[in-house]
């Protein structure tokens, strides 16, 4: 488990040549998924800007290591707009007000969302519906 | 996931699609000729000096109607603004401002809003109605339940007199009030539950 503010700031490095491509700035998760999409990187070369999740290796404390950099040159299958979550208000499908999301838990390994955490309480990824530059919309409670 | 929730508070609520983005907002809420339920609402643009859009929302088309937001699945459940004003009756029903009289002939007050169910329903549960000094000397705006056997016109409203049993002071009160009178049955009927000090039945 890892928290988007944990990764945020985390150099990119290949895994072939172990040459820092930049840091990342922000994580953009593709809601249809519920998973990361892409890492876009500040200080990058412009063509290395964007990096699918496919061509991270692994995420780790201290780095993120991509498989080289001709993976991340190629780019992301697809890459949605980035919508920031972490800041943004929460409403239920049904309209109702849940707070704002505080920081986002990821797997490192898959990219999956795993919680959504609040204010008002933590949010499984599982509940997660839509992501727009209005919202994070998310299921109601099942309880 | 039902409340209550009075028409003019939904005026300006935000319309949201479920991929979380915010398209318009309400303008006005379009009822059935009875005002038994609510058939749509106009929209008006997000921005400060946003106009009324061309668009409406039929409430077909609508996910929930929430106390922050109003959820739609996407921007495609949106209509001409010709067809929800055909298949609806008028904003608010016409009944705003109308006299409100019970069967017995006695006037109660004018309609000041409509109080409606949120969630997926639009069922209009009730009236805000401003009591007048022989109904309340204290001339307290009051809830008064919708009923089953009430008459509705753009000039009066008929209450069964039963139902001026079941006013509330207040909308969470309110929706106590409204379950008393339906589980009640047949209106008419000898329950009743009178306003005490605090306005509370």
């Amino acid at each position: 488990m890892m928290l988007f503010t944990q990764a945020r700031g985390l150099p990119v490095i290949t895994a072939d040549e172990a040459s820092a491509l930049g840091k990342v700035s922000e994580l953009t998760i593709d809601a249809r998924t519920r998973s990361i999409a892409c890492l876009r990187l500040s200080g990058a070369a412009r063509e290395c800007e964007v990096v699918g999740w496919d061509a991270v290796a692994s995420v780790g404390r201290d780095a993120v290591i991509v498989r080289s950099r001709a993976a991340v040159e190629a780019g992301p299958r697809e890459a949605p707009e980035h919508r920031e979550a972490v800041g943004h208000r929460v409403l239920t499908e049904y309209g109702a007000e849940h707070g704002t999301v505080k920081d986002v838990a990821f797997d490192p390994v898959s990219g999956r969302v795993l919680t959504l955490y609040t204010a008002l309480g933590d949010i499984s990824g599982e509940r997660l519906v839509g992501l727009g530059s209005y919202a994070v919309v998310v299921h109601a409670d099942p309880r | 996931m039902t409340g209550l929730a009075l028409a003019s508070e939904l005026t300006k609520r935000e319309v949201v699609t479920l991929s979380g983005e915010a398209v318009a907002r309400i303008k006005d809420t379009v009822f059935d000729a009875g005002a038994g339920r609510i058939t749509g609402f106009t929209l008006s643009g997000r921005g400060l000096l946003a106009g009324p859009l061309k668009r409406s929302l039929p409430f077909s088309g609508v996910h929930a109607v929430g106390p922050a937001a109003v959820m739609i699945p996407s921007e495609a459940v949106l209509e001409d603004r010709k067809a929800v004003m055909r298949s609806g009756g008028s904003a608010s029903g016409g009944v705003i401002g109308a006299p409100v009289l019970t069967d017995e002939g006695t006037e109660i007050g004018t309609v000041r809003d409509l109080v409606v169910e949120t969630g997926t329903s639009g069922r209009v549960v009730g009236f805000e109605v401003a009591a007048n000094a022989h109904f309340d000397p204290e001339r307290r705006k009051v809830f008064i339940p919708r009923g089953q056997t009430l008459a509705v016109s753009g000039e009066a409203l008929v209450v069964p007199v039963s139902a001026s049993h079941f006013v509330a002071a207040d909308l969470p009160s309110f929706g106590g009030q409204v379950e008393a009178f339906e589980a009640q049955g047949r209106p008419g009927g000898t329950h009743a539950a009178p306003l005490d000090e605090g306005g509370r039945a």
